[in-house]
């Protein structure tokens, strides 16, 4: 591996996975399927939830290890899948859908209001003080209640942009 | 005033019910009598010709006979056998699948159970998209009720050589996922790269191994069929067209949905027949005060609009393929009259953008290139020629590539810069539309169209 100056660097130290906490729930996972690859999405959104809402170099690392893949393969993963995040999250994460039926109701507004009062300089990035996460997201399934947005996981709907900002302000 | 077309209560007769996704309450309901009876008194091959009398089509999209799809599994065959539930519901503007996940778990497992019985299948995977954390948490509480009942498990009922596991596999995020190859290579952890068919699933599927795949809404179906018949099932809706070999008709009922500016959205059953009229104005309560109906897209994202005076049509396969588009998830989207043409294409292009998988160039490069071109449209800097652009990339993307992520692309895409080719010219310096002439006179100025 070589940096961006193209002097070497050493690949990342694996963590330890899985870690106590999270080892039963990880093996009772490997156990569904026929090969231990097909635990891979199943097993990161664990790794993730356990390691603060992102899965670093050293994590993917871990990963690869206990289910017999390459690195590069689980990073293929991270960066397929909008729900991985490969850089660190912010201590929160806001969804916005952007999808027609929460366009058509006013999905941009909550959009800017996201990013304003979270500081992110766009969807995808993570604020300066590192509270918050802002993601565009396709489609969320729940257009009859558009727009939609996630906060931490959590569904919320018919979301106006008072709401919005209240559920950001109850964020720690 | 003409009456209202009447709801059914057959896939969603538990909504609304307190806890009606507990095992007790399910049960006090008639969950699983279906499962008990066909353990008792069908072999699995007579069941495969119960759902091939109901003529039940496919509720994800594309409308397969599921009798007809149950029957290409291979009998004699050493291999495991998979069930994959395509629980994944990325399709825009459908939320179907959900009510059924979340208010009748049971009725989903059911379903599976009759499938996995039928086909000789001996795990079933549900694939539930990530964002459905609700769908999830009351399918594992199913699952587990479920097995503790002994409907799941070795020897099911007491069924010698019925041993059948199942799990939930959670997705993380990926409309390709949905498509059924697409979701084998993530279930089998990997990226959803849609895989070249032949091999289809029902041979080759999960790990190597005959698959059947099918939608949530497809299996909840079957417990009624195995209660009622399939008869009774093919007697409801739309009946074939005996003319036309390709119009097998709409049997049976479907969870039918609108969404959109309109004043009351949300998911209904019906048997076959309502009109997207009678949906959008007698169910969803029409446009909102002062606004109408421009355009709709009946179901999902991935089907072309029909415009407001098109739609007398009947919400089913053949009707809507007749006047050029499609029933796809049976869920509508609305656009109302304050709705910008090019700005919601932007939108609908961005999607099939950001979603396609990127195997295929036509897809991965097409999709971009219609984003940019409506982009520019939308800035005032388009010019007819991108029209004309438009229409040679859709000639260039459809039916070109693996999977149908791009046809979906084009066709609401190239019926909207059709339909409403006036809104595109307008935003164009020059035009006559832009100058505020007569629409009409506008477009038949402007070369291109077909
Ligand atoms: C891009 C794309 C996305 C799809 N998404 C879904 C989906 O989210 N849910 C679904 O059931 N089918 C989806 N399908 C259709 C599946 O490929 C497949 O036809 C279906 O799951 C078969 O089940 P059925 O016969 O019961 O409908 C999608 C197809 C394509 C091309
Ligand atoms: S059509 Fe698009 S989504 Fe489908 S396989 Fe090709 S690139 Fe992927
Ligand atoms: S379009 Fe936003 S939830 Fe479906």
């Amino acid at each position: 591996m070589t940096s961006t100056n193209g002097a070497p660097v050493s690949p990342p130290e694996a963590v330890e996975f899985p870690p106590k906490e999270i080892k039963k729930e990880c093996d009772e996972i490997v156990a569904r399927y026929p090969t231990r690859m097909a635990a891979c999405l199943p097993v990161l959104h664990v790794a993730q939830r356990h390691f603060g809402g992102w899965v670093s170099p050293e994590v993917e690392a871990g990963v690869a290890e206990y289910l017999g893949v390459s690195d590069s393969h689980i990073r293929g993963l991270l960066t397929f899948y909008a729900m991985y995040n490969d850089k660190p999250a912010g201590r929160h994460e806001v969804w916005v859908c952007r999808t027609l039926t929460c366009w058509l109701l006013g999905a941009e507004k909550l959009r800017e209001t996201a990013l304003a009062k979270s500081g992110c300089e766009k969807p995808g990035m993570t604020s300066p003080d590192g509270k918050f996460l802002v993601k565009n997201m396709e489609c969320l399934g729940l257009c009859e209640a558009a727009p939609a947005v996630f906060v931490d996981g959590k569904p919320h709907v018919n979301v106006s942009n008072e709401q919005l900002e209240k559920l950001m302000d109850a964020c720690e | 005033m003409a009456k209202k077309y009447p709801e059914t209560k057959i896939l969603s007769r538990n909504f609304g019910v307190e806890n009606s996704w507990t095992l007790d309450v399910a049960r006090e309901r008639g969950a699983y009598k279906s499962l008990e009876k066909a353990l008792e008194e069908m072999t699995p091959d007579q069941l495969i010709e119960e759902v091939k009398t109901s003529r039940v089509r496919g509720r994800g999209g594309a409308g397969f006979p599921t009798g007809v799809k149950w029957g290409f599994v291979p009998k004699e065959n050493d291999k495991p056998k998979y069930l994959v539930l395509n629980a994944d519901e990325s399709e825009p503007g459908t939320f179907k699948d959900r009510y059924l996940m979340e208010l009748d778990p049971h009725l989903v497992l059911e379903g599976c159970l009759l499938c996995a019985y039928a086909c000789g299948l001996s795990t079933i995977y549900i694939y539930v998209r990530g964002e459905y954390p609700l769908s999830i948490e009351r399918l594992e509480g199913a699952i587990e009720e479920a097995r503790k009942a002994g409907f799941i498990g070795k020897k099911v009922l007491g069924k010698k050589g019925f041993d059948v596991e199942c799990y939930v596999h959670p997705g993380a995020g990926a409309y390709i996922c949905g498509e059924e190859t697409g979701m084998l290579e993530s279930l089998e952890g990997k990226r959803g790269h849609p895989r070249i068919k032949p091999p289809f699933p029902a041979v080759e599927g999960a790990f190597g191994c005959p698959t059947v795949i099918n939608n949530v809404e497809t299996l909840a179906h079957v417990p009624w069929i195995v209660e009622h018949g399939g008869q009774a099932f093919a007697d409801q809706g739309i009946q074939p067209d005996p003319d036309n070999p390709k119009a097998l008709g709409s049997s049976g009922t479907k969870l039918m949905g609108v969404s959109g500016p309109v004043k009351n959205p949300g998911v209904w059953e019906f048997e076959f027949g309502i009109t997207v009229k009678e949906l959008i104005y007698d169910y969803a309560g029409g446009p909102l005060d002062g606004r109408e109906v421009k355009a709709v897209i009946p179901g999902g994202l991935s089907m072309p609009v029909l415009t407001a005076d098109e739609l007398d049509v009947k919400m089913g396969f053949d009707d809507l393929v007749k006047v050029g588009s499609g029933l796809g998830t049976g869920t509508a989207i609305v656009m109302d009259d304050s709705c910008d043409m090019v700005e919601a294409c932007e939108n609908i292009a961005h999607f099939f953008a950001d979603e396609s998988c990127g195997q295929c160039t036509p897809c991965r490069e097409g999709c971009h290139w219609m984003e940019k071109i409506f982009a520019r449209i939308k800035g005032g800097e388009g010019t007819p020629a991108d029209l004309d652009l438009l229409e040679r990339l859709f000639i260039n993307i459809e039916g070109r590539t693996i999977c149908a992520l791009a046809d979906a692309a084009v066709w609401p895409l190239r019926s909207i810069i059709r339909k409403f080719r006036h809104e595109f010219l307008a935003k164009m310096p020059g035009t006559d539309a832009a100058d505020g002439e007569d629409p009409k006179a506008a477009e038949a100025e402007t070369v291109g169209a077909k």
